[in-house]
């Protein structure tokens, strides 16, 4: 072993996180609703790869591109029939956050009949399974410790050059800057939406894919991981695709690394508390920096420290 | 004699319609009529139950003079207590009433923590924190052991223990739905008071409410506080009823999103559209659990999920189609008119 298991735990935490708060972010940026169904597109893809690994006998790996396929449409579905239509009937902020989590309940309970669905007919364990052992190894590592960041790279650029290189980017600034003034030059903003909610939702179901070669599945996953998701993507600014990833990376390694460096300061019982780490995070950050990361003035603070 | 099954299959599903009436009636007032979206209500009602399980039972076993850890040796204590209070039917009430007190009092010192994020941030932001808030409380009470046993949870002492058992649930069940109908009494003289259409107000137009000389600020802060004091009462008298406390069932399920869902259902700001909105809820599910039986081996699955179908469903149905809800907001008549109308047909 060249590293202590944390780190692979909190190098992998991270980058999930990383790519949850991504999608959520996309999501937001069009609609601006905090979506508390985000995590759980995330577990369709946890269940996604226990049938390919378990019932078709392939590698996880090949669950990403179908992942991203089902939780984006999933969630296209989300904004098409729900969000739309309650945005269009001028339903405010709090009824759409509370469309969203009925939606998200419906997601739930689907899940778990597809688990006691698994579990009967082909006798496969479908709740809090782990799928570690179908991962492969690399220079002593599992492989996910690598795959995580490069996903995480892979899909920066290609936002990056899809947000300022194509037609369709520029069409999604200005949707979301200004949707009114875009329809009036052309931009077919509900179809801009729509591309938006399905990268949204297939991003989360790649995470999900990988969630599965680490962590427990469980249907309940998506209300589990909520908390740190949005945290991830307050602090991030919940505007900005970079902010998101940071927002992750930062919220991840806290969770993971600030957790463990406390508990060998203060005691173990500090671990159990490592839940109230996505809260704090919250709670500071809409207080102190309500624009997180992203909004921070990065050349006025560096005048102050001066 | 013991009670027929749908005797108490009745006495249950009125006492948690009761439980769920208080709490809903304490949200309405707080997202219904003044616009906050409290999706933290799970802290004063989870404050409540902890309340209930942590304070009765140690006064309890200090009068008695039985000795011993409250948490560890906390089922034998317990048991203990409830023979004790047998024959100490008074300090039992007594206990109790100040139990629910202190609930309150403790729960509108959260509802002032929760009131300082709610006047400073408005929409999706304050929502969140919110509900960052009510899951602190859960987290805290499944690893803090000395407050409610931690994930063992405590028992809680029954000031009813005196009655023989079939008596004992339909009493409380009797004396839960009178402190419900009285909350109900309460919340509508309120929403008929001057306070009451200053809530509206701000929460249709806080900037034209604030012009108008009113101390927006401060209303929000009273609503949080009462209402946040009210659902604690609720939380503590469901720990009573049930018998225990334990940290995890105090999660953003069951005491934040089922709320939400049932006065939306029944229709926002609207006593009567909570009262109809709960009672859709709390008898769905009973239904759904009471005859989980004799679903099983027609569907491959477990049935408890279909409520979370169902209910997912209702919710997103209303919402879509009928966004009011089953009963509307209406003009509410002053008390004065009330009086009036009284006068003129008595």
């Amino acid at each position: 072993m060249l590293l202590d298991p944390i780190f692979s735990d909190a190098i992998i935490f991270a980058s999930l996180l990383a790519l949850l708060s991504i999608g959520l972010t996309l999501t937001y940026l069009t609609t601006r609703v905090p979506n508390f169904a985000h995590a759980s597109f995330a577990t369709i893809g946890v269940y996604i790869a226990l049938i390919t690994s378990q019932i078709w006998n392939a590698s996880p790996y090949f669950a990403i591109p179908i992942s991203f396929v089902i939780s984006g449409l999933v969630a296209v579905s989300l904004y098409l029939f729900i969000l739309k239509p309650l945005i269009r009937k001028g339903a405010s902020y709090a009824i759409q956050m509370i469309a969203t989590l009925a939606f998200d309940l419906i997601v739930i309970a689907l899940l778990n009949i597809s688990a006691d669905y698994i579990i009967r007919t082909y006798q496969v364990l479908s709740r809090e399974f782990t799928l570690r052992s179908y991962d492969e190894q690399f220079l002593g590592l599992p492989l996910l410790v690598f795959v995580a960041p490069i996903t995480i790279a892979i899909l920066a650029i290609s936002l990056h050059v899809i947000m300022k290189k194509t037609k369709f980017g520029i069409a999604m600034r200005a949707s979301t800057a200004n949707s009114d003034l875009a329809e009036t030059v052309g931009i077919n903003v509900k179809l801009v939406y729509c591309v938006s909610w399905l990268l949204g939702g297939g991003i989360a179901g790649i995470a999900g894919a990988l969630m599965s070669l680490w962590f427990l599945g469980d249907p309940n996953l998506g209300p589990q991981l909520i908390p740190s998701v949005f945290a991830a993507s307050i602090v991030g600014g919940f505007f900005s695709i970079y902010g998101a990833i940071a927002g992750g990376i930062l919220v991840g390694l806290t969770e993971v690394l600030g957790t463990r460096f406390l508990a060998g300061e203060f005691g173990a019982w500090l671990i159990a508390y490592r839940p109230l780490v996505p809260l704090i995070f919250i709670v500071v950050t809409l207080f102190l920096a309500p624009k997180g990361i992203a909004g921070i003035n990065w050349s006025k603070l560096r005048k102050i420290w001066h | 004699m013991a009670l027929e099954p749908e005797v108490i299959f009745l006495v249950d599903l009125l006492a948690i319609f009761a439980i769920y009436v208080i709490v809903n009636l304490s949200l309405n007032m707080e997202f219904g009529y003044t616009g906050i979206p409290n999706f933290g209500k799970v802290l004063a009602v989870g404050a409540g139950a902890f309340v209930a399980a942590s304070i009765p039972g140690r006064i309890f076993a200090n009068i008695a003079g039985i000795e011993g850890d409250y948490i560890t040796e906390n089922l034998v204590i317990v048991s203990q207590i409830n023979l004790w209070l047998v024959d100490n039917v008074g300090i039992g009430f007594a206990v109790f009433f100040l139990t629910l007190g202190v609930a309150g009092i403790v729960g509108g010192g959260l509802g002032l923590v929760t009131s300082y994020p709610a006047i400073r941030l408005r929409g999706d932001y304050l929502a969140i924190t919110l509900l960052a808030f009510g899951e602190s409380i859960r987290i805290i009470g499944n690893n803090f052991t000395p407050l409610v046993g931690g994930t063992l949870g405590v028992q809680v002492p029954d000031p009813l223990s005196f009655l023989p058992n079939e008596l004992r649930f339909p009493i409380a069940t009797i004396g839960l739905v009178s402190i419900a109908a009285a909350v109900y009494l309460y919340s509508e003289k309120m929403m008929r008071s001057p306070l009451g259409r200053m809530m509206k107000a701000i929460r249709d137009n806080e900037i034209v409410a604030a012009s108008l000389g009113k101390d927006t600020a401060k209303i929000r802060i009273k609503v949080i506080i009462v209402s946040a004091g009210l659902a604690a009462i609720g939380g503590a008298l469901y720990a009573f009823y049930v018998g225990g406390t334990i940290a995890f069932a105090y999660d953003r399920a069951s005491w934040t999103f089922w709320p939400f869902l049932m006065i939306l259902i029944g229709g926002l700001a609207n006593n009567k559209g909570v009262l109809v909105g709960t009672l859709i809820f709390v008898v769905l599910r009973k239904v759904i659990i009471y005859f989980k039986d004799s679903f099983e081996g027609y569907v491959p699955f477990d049935v408890v999920w279909l409520d979370f179908l169902l209910l997912g469903g209702i919710l997103l149905a209303v919402l879509l189609y009928r966004p009011q809800g089953i009963f509307p907001q209406k003009p509410t008549h002053t008390v004065s008119n009330g009086i009036a109308w009284y006068r003129k047909w008595f």
